[in-house]
């Protein structure tokens, strides 16, 4: 096939889009991945890809082995162990799902498996709860695996294709969580474009692992128990410098997606209106549109305010959220995760954003989204005026740093 | 692909290589480790182990990081073992359905624990038998308790039996007080099974014909095998072949098969010994008055009676 130039792309038309729910692009882009072995269990809302799935390899779609599990536990084993073998895998889980697979989930990373995850974000229980809280995927935010966040359905199919090359490059060899809000972007239809499978094999092609458990490659022994004294730190070492190298890969492989698939994207940061931003609004995932709607009109009042967008969270962008952000002068986080008791009684996007900015401190405001209760338009707003007041004067309502802003009632 | 299925029909035809080798540290006289050289070397070379942790997992792995074995090994965790086999069987066969590598037979042969398949992954272990990949066979070697983690009761430690959970004390005379689970039984009930089996070290030729019996068997299988463990069961190292015959012999571990939807007792004692040569041997029996040794006996001859019914009818039922 011929690879398009960069300068080819502004004069392709895109005549392809069709609108489906992301659930069903990210099933569009393990189709395009020609993945072997598929682990399902059912929890809202992830759900509606493995439906998506199974119903494409009944209808003979593509070839895969579609297991349905006793548990999402021997979900993730089950794609662990197939990897291993030397199949490409996937599977996926929500809320509370995640949290019962976490064992099979913390090993897949020490064993350097390249199994690719959907996280659909769900609050965890309990009460039992269908909103949407980010607690679920940040639960593993510690344990090796690379998390990508998309906004849309459009960028949760790339992400998904992408996620296998960057997972299955020998430099890293990690697992992938591809992580969407649930609902907003799960369940809601936009247009997408999916690029045909001959677009993408040079791009992707197929997972070859280095030491696959087959007889026919002689015997090998994995995560054999160790003696501390002998191996033990060198072993966390490998999955650090993996970790690290990531970086450079997943750099290169939006380079070259945008190559075969004409569109780009920056590789771990999207800013909106940051060229004069006084202050900015950082944030993950879907409800980033509607920050850009809030930014929008507080411009008209004259307040100069950006967006800015994590694409990965692991690895943190560290490096590139503090240059867009070293002009501004304060930083305010839509998070919707909770870490209660840490640092400021904040969410954890928050700390780990401040962390990032270490070298160079910014007030900083946490405006939490909590409970699964949906923000509307006109908190993100006030988020923009509580910090807007806040840079300068230096003043918040009573002295507060964190903010519940979809609280009903008092916030002590 | 072929269901193979080679009987070995005297010790001269066992083949003298060994895939479970040298490079560990479990006890002197463990029983697991004997299954497990047993069991390999009936499935042959072209076979990827798995094994979910236990002290088949600790105890074969060397502080100097040698491997005992040669063939593909893999840890899965505690309650992975029927996962992991499923993962497996399933990458194979996908690979080899979209001509990813070349067709042939491969085993997959997962190893676990009673804490392991009896307790933790008893409902993966359900899973992996209600799907239908070949040559997949799950082998739960049965010490009858936590033993990697110093002794601790399982489902399947027997009634009576002290373990570090469950002590014989002032008050709470008997030790365990649970009744030891029927794996085997459970996993033949599973729809369309084809080969279910108990064994344990003793014949050794009956342990290694139901390992190719069951990787022959074209779905899932699974063999419960008793081993026993001298460190948790307070027996000396040399008895561990010994004990498996008298649990045999005794008639409180049954032997037989389940192929096909059709059940048979593969060895019938006769007459039977009454229990107490088995017990008496056993540190973790100790502390039982000969009148409860008696209750076992009667218990015993009474589930006999059902055991021989089922081997005359060829129905699985409950004893
Ligand atoms: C999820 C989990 N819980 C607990 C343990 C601790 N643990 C390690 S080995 C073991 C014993 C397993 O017993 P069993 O399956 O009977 O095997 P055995 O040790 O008797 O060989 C336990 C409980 C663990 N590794 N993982
Ligand atoms: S404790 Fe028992 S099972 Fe474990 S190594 Fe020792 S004898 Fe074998």
């Amino acid at each position: 096939m011929k690879v398009l130039t960069r300068t080819d792309l502004e004069a392709v038309q895109i005549p392809r889009k069709k609108p489906i729910t992301g659930a069903r692009a990210i099933a569009e882009a393990v189709k395009i991945a020609d993945v072997d072995v598929i682990a399902a269990y059912p929890i809202r809302p992830y759900t509606g890809v493995m439906n998506a799935l199974a119903e494409m390899i009944a209808n003979g779609e593509f070839a895969a082995e579609i297991i349905v599990a006793d548990s999402e536990h021997s979900q993730f084993e089950i794609a662990k162990h197939a990897s291993a073998v030397g199949a490409r895998t996937f599977v996926g889980s929500s809320g509370v799902g995640l949290l019962y697979a976490a064992e099979a989930i913390a090993v897949t990373a020490m064993d350097q498996l390249p199994v690719v995850a959907l996280a659909g974000c769900r609050a965890l229980d309990d009460p039992g709860n269908f909103g949407m809280e980010w607690n679920d995927t940040l639960f593993f935010r510690d344990s090796g695996w690379l998390v990508s966040w998309a906004k849309d359905p459009q960028e949760a199919l790339d992400m998904t294709l992408v996620a296998y090359r960057v997972a299955e490059d020998r430099r890293v060899m990690l697992p992938h969580f591809i992580v969407v809000d649930g609902a907003t972007i799960t369940h809601i239809a936009a247009p997408v474009d999916t690029p045909p499978k001959e677009d993408v094999t040079e791009f992707l092609p197929p997972y070859r692992p280095h030491y696959p458990l087959d007889p026919a490659q002689g015997p090998v022994t994995k995560a054999q128990h160790i003696a501390p004294s002998l191996i033990g730190p060198e072993q966390r070492k490998h999955v650090d410098v993996a970790m690290k190298r990531s970086r450079d890969v997943i750099a290169e492989a939006w380079r070259d997606y945008a190559d075969y698939v004409r569109r780009t994207y920056d590789p771990f940061i999207e800013t909106f209106h940051m060229d004069d931003a006084e202050i900015a609004l950082v944030t993950m995932g879907a409800y980033t549109v509607n920050a850009l709607h809030a930014v929008k009109e507080v411009r008209r009042d004259g307040i100069k305010a950006g967006v800015v967008r994590l694409r990965y969270f692991r690895p943190f962008p560290a490096w590139d959220l503090e240059k867009v952000l070293s002009g501004v002068g304060g930083i305010g986080v839509l998070d919707f995760s909770y870490s209660f008791g840490s640092p400021d009684s904040a969410g954890v996007v928050f700390n780990e954003v401040r962390a990032a900015m270490y070298g160079n401190p910014k007030p900083a405001l946490d405006f939490l989204f909590l409970g699964g209760r949906e923000p509307k338009p006109a908190d993100f707003v006030k988020a923009l005026k509580v910090l807007h007041k806040y840079v300068r004067t230096g003043d918040t309502p009573e002295g507060k740093r964190v903010f519940w802003l979809t609280l009903r009632g008092e916030d002590v | 692909m072929s269901g193979e299925r080679r009987q070995f029909k005297s010790v001269k035809e066992v083949p003298p290589e060994d895939y479970y080798t040298s490079g560990r540290r479990t006890c002197a006289g463990c029983g697991p480790a004997l299954a497990y050289r047993l069991v390999l070397k009936a499935a042959g070379v072209n076979t990827v182990v798995l094994g979910p942790t236990g002290c088949m997992y600790v105890a074969n792995a060397h502080q100097f990081l040698t491997s005992p074995y040669a063939i593909p090994w893999f840890h899965t965790q505690l309650g992975g073992g029927g996962a992991a086999g499923v993962g497996t069987a399933a990458a194979f066969r996908a690979l080899m359905k979209k001509g990813k590598r070349r067709l042939e037979d491969v085993n997959v042969v997962v190893f676990g624990g009673d804490g392991g398949f009896a307790d933790i992954g008893f409902a993966g272990l359900s899973m992996g038998m209600s799907y239908d990949y070949p040559r997949l066979l799950y082998v739960l070697y049965d010490n009858e308790s936590y033993a990697n983690t110093g002794i601790q009761a399982s489902s399947t430690t027997p009634w009576g039996a002290t373990t570090t959970f469950t002590p014989s004390g002032k008050v709470r005379r008997i030790g365990n007080e649970r009744m030891k689970k029927n794996v085997a039984l459970i996993m033949a009930a599973h729809p369309g099974v084809r080969y279910v089996a108990t064994a344990t070290l003793w014949p050794p030729l009956d342990l290694m014909n139901k390992v190719s019996k069951g990787l022959g068997s074209g779905g899932p299988s699974f063999i419960h095998v008793l081993v026993p463990c001298p460190k948790g069961w307070f027996t000396p190292p040399d008895l561990t072949v010994e004990l498996s015959r008298l649990a045999v012999e005794t008639g409180l571990w049954v032997l037989w098969e389940h192929e096909n939807g059709r059940f048979r007792l593969t060895y019938k004692p006769s007459p039977r010994k009454h229990v107490k040569n088995y017990m008496q041997l056993q540190g973790r029996f100790a502390h039982l008055p000969a009148s409860e040794i008696d209750m076992i006996e009667e218990v015993t001859e009474r589930e006999w009676e059902i055991w021989a019914e089922m081997d005359r009818t060829g129905k699985l039922m409950v004893p």
